[in-house]
């Protein structure tokens, strides 16, 4: 009887706890996710893009995101946009901000990729191997960004500012390689190769 | 995201089962206290304070009060008086929010009741914990002579719906060779560079269309208000517009269709498009939310609980105070800032302190745009501008930009 009764104390005093543990703690809990709900905005909610212009953050590698903030930031990546966001990002947290779009799940792009596109931009991407590797993985780490599922839109505009020298590589040599080979590819070439690699998983 | 319990949600937003632990035993009394949270208006602000709200804490339980059923963007409605945009692209239904669990229901607030802690819908009332109020403007129909009683014919389309419509078919009837006149309020209001994305698109559509007619622009300010430059610049594309700062429209005799300003110039018009001075909506006032100027509502800085009445919380057009623009990027923003605030005010824990942030665009012809983007930070517990800034010019690619920064923030609204 004492037995029973201290298991109906335990489990009343268990049941009544946990629904108020699952109340205390949620989404925002997560270090550096109070600081992305203003990104949400254009980036989507956890980093989820649904715009084509506008890149997904969800998954992304925090040293390429960290990257691209700096870069923005010191204005060696061109955009109105993201040069205020990133100075946002570096007074509000930088590596907890990467943290947390590095732990969401990117989810597959709404729009899919023509298919004779993705076609012509599979055989032009062998050119982009050297750099991005054979899947368009890309070494993040390194500096060198995984192309895979990003939006077209995205992909093509910033393969546009790099042809146009718009937007620079640090590494001269680099810089360099990248411009020659990207004179080769006209803007119809660029759409190709973008929805390629935006189809990519 | 269909019906999801909170434990398949923390698993699809990636954000482990190791969390669960953190909250500690706080949150169990404030379990037991309400949690009802009663959101006025389904705009910008308060469509995305009342998704984020279920989003961020599902045990919640949400009303969100917006008498209408369609939600229309003022971004871009500027758009649908050139023809370059349809309204119908504009318009979007409410049933997105359904997913995420809280009730919308297309009634409008009566009245706020901040001692009993309960809303009046028509005969019913709404006991709420914490109140969100996203009323946006009204306008001060008596600041300008004749326009109380001609309000009906005289055009505001400031909030975009049948009056941008009608407005635009008032354009499209004119004759060529007419005469368009449109007015800018004294800040603060809705939107500081919508007049002159508007002033652009009547005259890219006069150039256009009625090659013959003419924009006037009657600015009640002593300069363009907001992207100064680059509307300078984008006016110089329109030899058809003239534009006159320092011309208060005080005001009008639809009789004799013409305008007095507050230097005594009479200006006759085909069309007139008449913004008025505003303030927050007539509920905020009521409510004695508004300030001594018995125009806007002052907020915390973090929290965007009113100064005036605990447990309500302000966002959007109607707030004053933050060095923030009044747009739909900032009413966005703080619908998730104070969505955050509250529910870590209802638990018991201390609100986050998360800065917003503004992107704005505008678009000078059919198919190039400009941009300003605001980043902010929180110093002393006050929202302080850390960068402004403009793009270079118009182009394309702005343009482009918008159209994506569109669908997100829809989305990030009502989906």
């Amino acid at each position: 009887m004492r037995n029973s009764l201290a298991l109906a104390i335990f489990f009343t005093a268990l049941a009544l706890t946990f629904p108020a543990l699952a109340a205390a703690a949620g989404p925002l809990d997560a270090p550096g996710a109070s600081k992305a709900l203003v990104c949400s905005a254009c980036h989507g909610f956890g980093g989820n893009s649904p715009g084509n212009t506008v890149p997904i953050l969800a998954g992304m590698s925090p040293a390429y995101f960290k990257k691209a903030i700096k870069d923005y930031a010191e204005g060696k990546r061109p955009s109105p946009e993201m040069e205020p966001y990133s100075k946002y990002a570096l007074q509000a947290g930088l590596d907890e901000t990467a943290a947390y779009f590095a732990e969401q799940k990117k989810q597959p792009l709404r729009v899919k990729p023509d298919q004779n596109a993705v076609k012509r931009g599979m055989a032009l991407a062998a050119q982009c191997t050297v750099c991005h590797n054979p899947q368009g993985e890309g070494d993040p780490e390194k500096g060198f960004p995984d192309l895979r599922g990003q939006p077209a839109g995205y992909l093509a505009y910033q393969m546009a500012i790099l042809k146009d020298d718009k937007r620079k590589l640090q590494d001269a040599t680099l810089d360099d390689l990248k411009k020659k080979l990207l004179k080769r590819f006209s803007s119809r070439d660029i759409a190709d190769l973008a929805a390629y690699y935006s189809g990519l998983k | 995201m269909k019906n999801m319990t909170r434990r398949e949600f923390l698993k699809a937003s990636g954000i482990g089962m190791a969390v669960l632990g953190g909250g500690g035993l706080g949150g169990f009394a404030a379990e037991t206290a309400g949690r009802r949270v009663v959101v006025i208006g389904g705009g910008w602000g308060g469509s995305t304070a009342a998704k984020y709200i279920r989003l961020l804490d599902p045990s919640i339980e949400v009303t969100l009060l917006e008498p209408n059923k369609e939600f229309v963007s003022c971004p871009f409605s500027n758009l649908v008086l050139s023809g370059v945009e349809s309204i119908k692209r504009l318009t979007m239904r409410y049933d997105g929010l359904k997913k995420y669990g809280l009730r919308v229901r297309h009634e409008a607030a009566a009245a706020i009741e901040p001692d009993k802690r309960r809303v009046r819908v028509g005969n019913d009332y709404l006991e709420y914990d914490r109140l969100i109020v996203s009323p946006g403007i009204d306008f001060q129909w008596d600041q300008v002579e004749g326009l109380d009683k001609a309000k009906d014919t005289v055009l505001h389309a400031w909030k975009a719906g049948p009056q941008t419509v009608k407005l635009a078919q008032q354009l499209q009837s004119m004759k060529d060779g007419g005469l368009f006149v449109m007015t800018v309020p004294p800040v603060a209001y809705r939107c500081p560079p919508g007049p002159y994305e508007r002033a652009c698109q009547v005259a890219w559509y006069l150039k256009t269309k009625k090659p013959r007619s003419k924009l006037i622009v009657l600015d009640a300010n002593k300069d363009i208000v907001s992207k100064t430059g680059l509307f300078k610049a984008a006016f110089k594309d329109y030899p058809n517009l003239e534009y006159r700062p320092s011309s208060k429209v005080e005001k009008i005799d639809v009789g004799s269709r013409e305008v007095t300003t507050e230097l005594g110039d009479k200006v006759k018009y085909d069309v007139i498009n008449l913004i008025p001075p505003q303030r927050a909506a007539a509920i905020a006032v009521e409510a004695d939310l508004v300030g001594a100027d018995k125009r806007w509502c002052e907020v915390d800085h973090v929290t965007y609980e009113s100064v005036k009445h605990k447990n309500i919380h302000i966002i959007g057009d109607s707030t004053i105070g933050l060095p923030v623009p009044k747009s739909g990027n900032i009413a966005n923003a703080m619908g998730k800032i104070s969505a955050a605030a509250v529910v870590h005010l209802l638990t018991g824990r201390e609100a986050p302190a998360i800065a917003p942030g503004n992107t704005c665009y505008s678009w000078v012809n059919d198919k190039e745009a400009i941009a300003v983007v605001n980043a902010y930070k929180i110093e002393n517990r006050k929202v302080v501008q850390i960068e402004q800034k403009l793009t270079p010019g118009k182009s394309v690619a702005t343009a482009q930009n918008s159209l994506a920064w569109r669908s997100s923030i829809w989305n990030d609204i009502l989906g």
